[in-house]
């Protein structure tokens, strides 16, 4: 009897796991098996034309990647990855520099003053204006972030020296590439949406990039 | 007249329970049999299917010489790239000739990666000159994303009521690994699957049984296979693009890439 009752669940077993596999490997596999499936096909012109067309093709295609080339800038650019936080530096089509950064923390700030977004935009940038020496002049979201009270514009505590490094490059909409006090951070998604760099990498920026310098931000 | 013993009445029971056992593992095994045969027939047929619509699509266009036909792809490609260019977004070019993927914004490439292991549909293999050029002769339009993990994270903080409260909310940096795999849906009925990998074993165990994205994305279109053969309808048919890329990668391009991105192929 019990010998009897292993064989049926032996079969049973056996059954069900064939279909598993038919329903999950099999039957996946016989799909993208090319001996099952009629291949595409559409009449086709003689070999006449070939000579002629080849030669009008090559300089299409010539032509199309001239152009494609040139949308590569000549001057110097830089690229900022924000999911690895790391940065690119190109002359052309050399790549002059790379190394880690901080880009924006992906937060949204929720106070009784409204809400503040801090993140990094992507799309491409151009460096507006640059500056040695930078003074950070504090928002308001930095007083409330500490949980501390909002001074009036102008008050002496919103401005601090030091705190963006040896430089800054002004990218619009208040974001910029600068330096930083906290480097253990470099690397990570730390910053309210600006780029941070390290004092080396920065001074090569700055030095290498001129007003009108493109910034590609992905 | 024999009179019937206790054993023989029992032995009678028995085997008539025995009976019965059997014939539910026979009828179960036919069954499975049954769903099985059907299930493999008409997810074929609707393989098949695809392959005739795609022979309709390019009924009546001018025939592609053979010859040439590898000059043709290189200047869809190009030409292709040129149009992605000519839009504002951020742009994905996946090269599986020379297996590169690529990140392009305004024609200028910010992102190169070499591509670690590559699958296509059979679909693509039989496919001929106009096909080709019906689904890559121009960009492709994203048209649904689906990922293991989220595209656009994005945190919500409470401000802090005071300095000590500030100081108390240290930040706390997400180490959890999650396997990254994400798939894509295009305008032009077919799939792209993203796989981060960081070693080629990683990529041929091709089943976390039980709790892969994958795995589930997987099932869950076996369950409306199911449903559709249960109303006697072929299974929909999606060919697919499957790509193995570095981990870091695969996810820098889930998020940079938008929603409706564009994507231009060249197989």
């Amino acid at each position: 009897m019990i010998r009897t009752f292993f064989i049926y669940l032996a079969v049973l077993i056996v059954g069900t796991l064939f279909f598993v596999s038919m329903i999950l490997f099999a039957v996946p596999a016989l799909q993208e098996s090319t001996f099952v499936l009629p291949k595409i096909t559409n009449s086709q012109i003689g070999a006449d034309d070939d000579v002629t067309n080849k030669e009008s093709l090559e300089a299409e295609i010539k032509k199309l990647q001239t152009k494609l080339d040139k949308l590569t800038p000549s001057d110097p650019y830089i690229i900022i990855n924000t999911s690895d936080n790391h940065f690119y530096l190109y002359k052309g089509k050399e790549l002059i520099r790379e190394g880690m950064c901080s880009t924006g923390k992906n937060e949204k700030l929720i106070s009784e003053k409204g809400e503040d977004k801090f993140y990094t935009p992507q799309g491409i940038r151009k460096v507006l204006r640059k500056q040695p020496k930078p003074v950070w002049a504090k928002p308001d979201w930095a007083f409330i972030e500490e949980g501390l009270p909002i001074p009036p514009p102008g008050h002496s505590s919103r401005f601090e020296s030091g705190t963006l490094g040896a430089y800054k490059l002004e990218l619009g909409n208040g974001y910029m590439i600068h330096g930083t006090i906290y480097k253990r951070f470099i690397g990570q998604s730390v910053t309210h949406g600006c780029i941070r760099m390290l004092d080396d990498d920065l001074e090569a920026v700055y030095k290498t990039l001129v007003v009108g310098s493109k910034v590609y931000i992905y | 007249m024999k009179e019937n013993s206790v054993e023989d009445f029992d032995s009678l029971f028995k085997k008539k329970k025995n009976t019965g056992i059997k014939t539910f593992v026979i009828i179960f095994c036919a069954i499975l049999f049954t769903v099985t045969a059907v299930y493999t027939y008409l997810s074929v047929g609707a393989v098949r299917q695809r392959m005739k619509l795609a022979q309709t699509q390019i009924e009546g266009a001018d025939p592609v010489n053979p010859t040439l036909m590898n000059l043709m792809k290189d200047k869809a490609w190009v030409d292709s790239r040129l149009k992605m260019a000519s839009g504002d977004s951020i742009g994905l070019s996946i090269d599986l000739e020379d297996q590169l993927i690529q990140l392009e914004l305004k024609g200028v490439v910010v992102m190169s990666i070499k591509i670690r292991e590559y699958s296509t549909s059979g679909f693509f293999k039989r496919m001929d000159g106009n096909v080709y050029f019906s689904m890559f002769g121009t960009p492709l339009t994203i048209q649904k994303f689906e990922s293991s993990i989220e595209k656009n994270p994005f945190k919500v903080i409470q401000a802090p009521k005071s300095a000590e409260e500030a100081e108390a909310a240290i930040a706390v940096i997400d180490t959890l690994h999650k396997e990254v795999f994400w798939t894509v849906k295009f305008d032009r009925e077919f799939e792209l699957n993203i796989q981060g990998i960081d070693s080629i074993s990683e990529s041929q165990s091709k089943y976390k049984l039980g709790k892969g994205f994958e795995f589930k994305r997987d099932l869950k279109n076996i369950y409306n296979s199911f449903k559709q053969i249960v109303k006697f309808e072929k299974p929909t048919y999606t060919p697919e693009i499957l790509i193995a890329i570095p981990e870091n990668e695969a996810k820098a391009i889930l998020r940079a890439l938008p929603r409706n991105a564009s994507v231009t192929i060249r197989i």
